[in-house]
């Protein structure tokens, strides 16, 4: 009862502390007097009177705040009293302030900066309802087509058969969605409009998808079961994105018809404003249609669908999962007799996975996870050393306040307040940088969202937000707050080993020792972090010049690339030949254009077909055989065109037609794996396991590098079909085979040397052959090429960034300890250079001293760098981790930094006058 | 250190009221010169920790205090003993007591008492 009429006092009494503080000032006032008074009638001289009521009382300060810590909520009172005391301080010395609020900011800011990457990319869950009541089919994920009825490792793909069945028979889920595991994109015109198709990313999803994900729509309504039935009216779903930006939120959008790749759709309803679909990817779909618009949902071998389900509460994800298993095993078993004897051999393995679907298809986290883990090591290193730096300033601080501190604590001060002042001061000044840092961060995250995902003009762009959001403002909070107390404690604790007398005995002798080793451990460890940084930014520049300079094996100089697409401006496949001719016409006659020619994919365009490959005359290969080779389709004088040279034979020509012998070219590679050193010229092979034709090789290419992955390994197999010739198999009445495959998307244009083409000229020649073909994009080849290696390029110039940020710091670190220290020598060298020591004994007594710290770090540093190599692991593509240049270069690098940083120092130290340093003293 | 000003200032307390309850109304000093007066050296140091002690007893309304006029005419501050306070003392001078006598009666045994 006591205890709470106290409480509540001190609650109230907090909230009057001026008043009684006050109080207590008179109260002390009135006794000393008093006791003066007395001390007085006792004979005493008044001086000697007021001093013995004063000895009597005790110390003052100590009362006070036993008083204060009586009265009020203390711990409140002197947090605010110690900010306040600290910012003061803080204000009275700005330029030492502001450096330690500006490297903190670079500290925190880079660090929040890829945090915020990290937690876009790795950490967030979808925008929809109870994202931890989803699962996902498959461990990883796959793109985008999976024939057959065997999957390697998982079945992670479906047909549209399968998810039906997987839909129809798993009550577990209270709604299994499927959609298409590729991207894909729309030719998109208004109906009644003339002007050309735009391209828009698409998705086909099933009917339940929008309810699986627990989604309102923004307005209209979105899509149902009902629009997933073979027959239904055409239906699309737009995104809020392409409706506000591109039809500036026009409500007529909905219900009106759009011509998706010449195909009537009516827009129902708009997606709310956070949803971006299943995926993080960088251009979110902008239309979304139901399944029942594609064919091959009933072709129960093209696994192309992606699944996420809503489980119903209390069913257990194991048991579901184990269910599945069975259920693939007995849709597998109902194709029995599809099967080919490959995938018979395989079905015992055959099984799948279920894992948390929150986050949704998980591909770039996949394939960020590694790289976003490397700067956020990085940042953290530099986050380490700005910390150390600033913990070095206020040790420098630290020691030029000693007098202060011992008066202080000659006054009666406790030390634990002594230590908890620092420690305020230090949080304070790394909340302030991590406010700062914010700006730096926000800034950071857009110029990296920016060059490692470029957006195409009119396209979503990749759905991460650099503006700080609640985890990422808490994120800077938590590090600002473990960096100032990280920061913070080296001169805390100094703060309580301040012996008064010593101190105000003669501050600069006393102290000169103390504290120089917590600085230069500090220094230490600044260069060793340094190292490690430097030397991954050199391995990953060494790996991403190996992977950029390598010889691709074709030309990249004079060659455009101008990717289009036919199909979605509704072109049949006979119609597909005279168009190419016209293009090649259109395009030759343009001023400055030397030649022209198509492909499905030019090299490094992001694009892979690919096909199992047989060899006449022997067994078709086996299960477990790597028989699956990428080709391409080509127009005649292609070779010439990409500047491939064909090594033996011929290239494709004119006379390449349906009606001639079917040809192929292959590559290096290809001759290898199928023929050794024999002549592969003359000899024939098939793809695909149902038959096709029989292709003659007519001549070998050498090896070009047309895949964007692999880049590191050797350049894989390889063989390019004409475009003329149809693949319809031999048996009577077979479909063609890959029928699209003669939809050619990319055009190779080489101007002549010296010349200049105009984008507007390409433009306009493809406009005059017709004005609805939708042109995707042009560039040139060297930015395509260069482009493959954008993420490469980003890590190391990141990376690169990092390094320098710390060798900057670290040198700033040393400097500052360097000169301090010669400061502190000043009566020293004074003395040397009076009994005869010379400039250049006392510039290496200086240098000494700052070297014999460095080397420690590089010694540190170098079996750190070592393990950070082999950290980087994969993302050096098979360079080695251990590259003694990259470490030597690394190594010279800091030591010529150190040299710098410790010379002006040394240099000023030795002008000193000995006879001036000795009257200091 | 710690143990100390602890003990110091549970004594100091009842020393405190004690005094209010003997004397009636008084200023800070006023008690401090008593507390000293009986105790010896107890408080000639230290003077000043009386007023925490002060403070906490008013929080606990075991005194009140108001602004008045000293003998001399100077200002002080009077504190004196409240009903609670009262109720206060009685108790704790009970529980001293008792204690005391405990203690007194361990330090005056003979060791046979012990076995």
């Amino acid at each position: 009862m006591r205890a709470l009429r106290r409480s509540l006092k001190r609650l109230t009494s907090w909230m009057h502390r001026e008043q009684d503080e006050a109080r207590l000032r008179a109260e002390i006032e009135e006794h000393l007097a008093m006791q003066t008074a007395e001390n007085l009638r006792a004979g005493m001289p008044p001086a000697e009177a007021r001093r013995q009521a004063r000895l009597k009382f005790g110390t003052v300060e100590a009362i006070r705040e036993d008083y204060r810590t009586q009265r009020g909520l203390p711990f409140l009172e002197d947090l605010i009293q110690d900010a306040r005391y600290a910012l003061r301080r803080l204000r009275k010395s700005p330029a030492f302030t502001l450096t330690a609020v500006l490297t903190l900011a670079l500290g925190i800011g880079a660090t929040t900066s890829i945090f915020t990457l990290v937690y876009a990319v790795i950490l967030k869950s979808l925008a929809v309802a109870n994202p931890d009541e989803l699962l996902r089919l498959g461990t990883e994920s796959r793109c985008c087509y999976w024939g057959g009825y065997s999957q390697d490792k998982e079945f992670s793909l479906v047909s549209g058969e399968l998810y039906k069945y997987f839909r129809d028979n798993t009550k577990e889920f209270t709604e299994l969605a499927a959609f298409s595991a590729s991207e894909s994109a729309v030719g998109v015109r208004r109906a009644g409009r003339s002007d050309p198709a735009e391209l828009y990313p698409d998705e086909e999803v099933s009917g339940n998808y929008f309810a699986m994900f627990g989604i309102q729509p923004y307005a209209g309504r979105l899509l149902t079961p009902n629009d997933d039935r073979r027959g239904a009216p055409p239906v699309a779903v737009m995104s809020y994105r392409l409706w506000k930006q591109r039809y500036g939120s026009d409500p007529s959008v909905i219900g009106s018809v759009f011509n998706l790749s010449d195909r009537p759709f009516t827009v129902v309803g708009i997606t709310p404003p956070g949803f971006f679909g299943d995926t993080l990817r960088d251009s979110p779909p902008d239309f979304f249609l139901p399944l029942a618009g594609d064919y091959d949902i009933n072709d129960p071998q093209t696994h192309w669908l992606d699944l996420i389900g809503r489980i119903r509460p209390g069913a257990a994800p194991t048991a579901i999962e184990a269910k599945m298993r069975v259920e693939l095993k007995q849709w597998l078993r109902s194709h029995w007799g599809d099967m080919t004897a490959n995938d018979r051999a395989k079905f015992p393995q055959q099984t799948l996975f279920l894992r948390p679907g929150g986050a949704g298809i998980t591909s770039m986290r996949e394939e960020y996870e590694h790289w976003l883990e490397i700067l956020m090591m990085a940042s953290g290193f530099v986050l380490l050393i700005v910390c150390a730096n600033v913990a070095n300033l206020m040790l420098v601080r630290g020691l030029e306040r000693r007098r202060q501190t011992s008066l202080s604590m000659a006054l009666g001060a406790r030390a634990s307040r002594l230590v908890r002042e620092a420690l305020t001061e230090s949080i304070l000044l790394s909340l302030l940088g991590g406010a700062a840092g914010l700006a730096i961060a926000f800034a950071g995250t857009r110029l990296i969202v920016h060059y490692a995902f470029p957006a195409t003009t009119g396209l979503g762009g990749i759905p991460i937000n650099a503006s700080p959001s609640t985890p990422v403002l808490l994120f800077a909070f938590v590090i600002s707050l473990a960096t100032g107390v990280a920061f913070g404690i080296a001169p805390a604790w100094m703060a309580t080993r301040t012996d008064p007398i010593e101190a105000l005995r003669g501050a600069s002798r006393a102290t000169a020792r103390t504290g120089s080793r917590t600085r230069k451990t500090l220094v230490v460890l600044q260069a060793a972090l340094s190292l490690v940084l430097l030397s991954a930014a050199g391995l990953l520049t060494a790996a991403l010049a190996h992977l950029a300079n390598q010889d691709f094996g074709f030309a990249q100089d004079r060659r455009i690339i101008m990717q289009f697409d036919p199909r979605l401006a509704g072109y049949q496949p006979e119609q597909l030949t005279p168009l190419y001719r016209n293009i090649h016409d259109s395009l030759s006659g343009v001023p400055g254009v030397a030649a022209v020619a198509l492909c499905i994919y030019s090299p490094l365009g992001g694009n892979n077909w690919g096909a199992e490959v047989w060899v006449d005359g022997r067994p078709h290969p086996g299960p477990n055989e790597e028989s699956f080779i990428s080709w391409d389709r080509i127009t005649p004088g292609y070779f010439s065109v990409i500047g491939n040279p064909i090594l033996r034979g011929r290239g494709i020509t004119e006379q390449d037609r349906t009606t001639t012998q079917h040809v192929a070219v292959i590559n290096e590679a290809f001759a290898r794996k199928f023929f050794k050193n024999a002549d592969p010229i003359g000899k024939y092979f098939g793809r695909d396991e149902m038959g096709s034709r029989l292709y003659e090789i007519v001549g070998v290419a050498k090896d070009a590098r047309y895949l964007d992955f692999g880049l590191d390994k050797p350049v894989a197999p390889f063989f390019f079909l004409p475009v003329e010739q149809h693949d319809f198999p031999p048996a009577p009445g077979a479909a063609e085979v890959s029928p699209s495959s003669h939809y050619l998307k990319d055009i190779v244009i080489v101007t002549r040397p010296g010349a200049t083409v105009s984008v507007a000229a390409l433009r306009h020649a493809m406009a005059s052959v017709d004005p609805n073909l939708p042109i995707i994009h042009i560039r040139t080849l060297k930015d395509q090429v260069a482009g493959t290696f954008g993420q490469q390029r980003l890590i190391a110039r990141l990376t690169s960034f990092f390094g320098i940020l710390s060798l900057v710091l670290a040198s700033i670190g040393l400097y500052g300890m360097t000169a301090y220290n010669a400061g502190r020598r000043v009566s020293e060298i004074g003395v040397r250079m009076a009994l005869g020591a010379d400039r250049a004994q006392i510039i290496a007594l200086i240098l000494r001293g700052a070297f014999a710290l460095v080397l420690l770090g590089l010694f540190i540093g170098l079996p750190i760098s070592l393990a950070a190599g082999r950290f980087l692991g994969s993302q050096l593509y098979g360079t080695t981790p251990y590259n003694p240049a990259v470490t030597l270069v690394a190594v010279v690098t800091l030591a010529l930094c150190a040299l710098a940083a410790s010379l002006i120092p040394a240099l000023r130290a030795s002008l000193i006058l000995p006879h001036e340093a000795l009257r200091a003293e | 250190m710690k143990e100390r000003a602890d003990v110091l200032q549970g004594t100091l307390a009842l020393m405190v009221l004690k005094t209010l309850d003997v004397l009636g109304p008084l200023h800070g000093y006023g008690i401090a010169r008593r507390i000293e007066q009986i105790s010896g050296d107890l408080l000639s140091v230290n003077q000043g920790t009386l007023y925490p002690v002060l403070l906490k007893l008013e929080q606990e309304g075991s005194i009140a205090s108001e602004w008045g006029s000293s003998e001399n005419n100077r200002k002080a501050r009077f504190y004196r003993l409240t009903r609670d306070g009262r109720k206060q003392l009685r108790a704790e001078t009970r529980d001293w007591e008792q204690t005391a006598a405990i203690i007194a009666r361990f330090f005056t045994a003979k060791a046979e008492h012990f076995q």
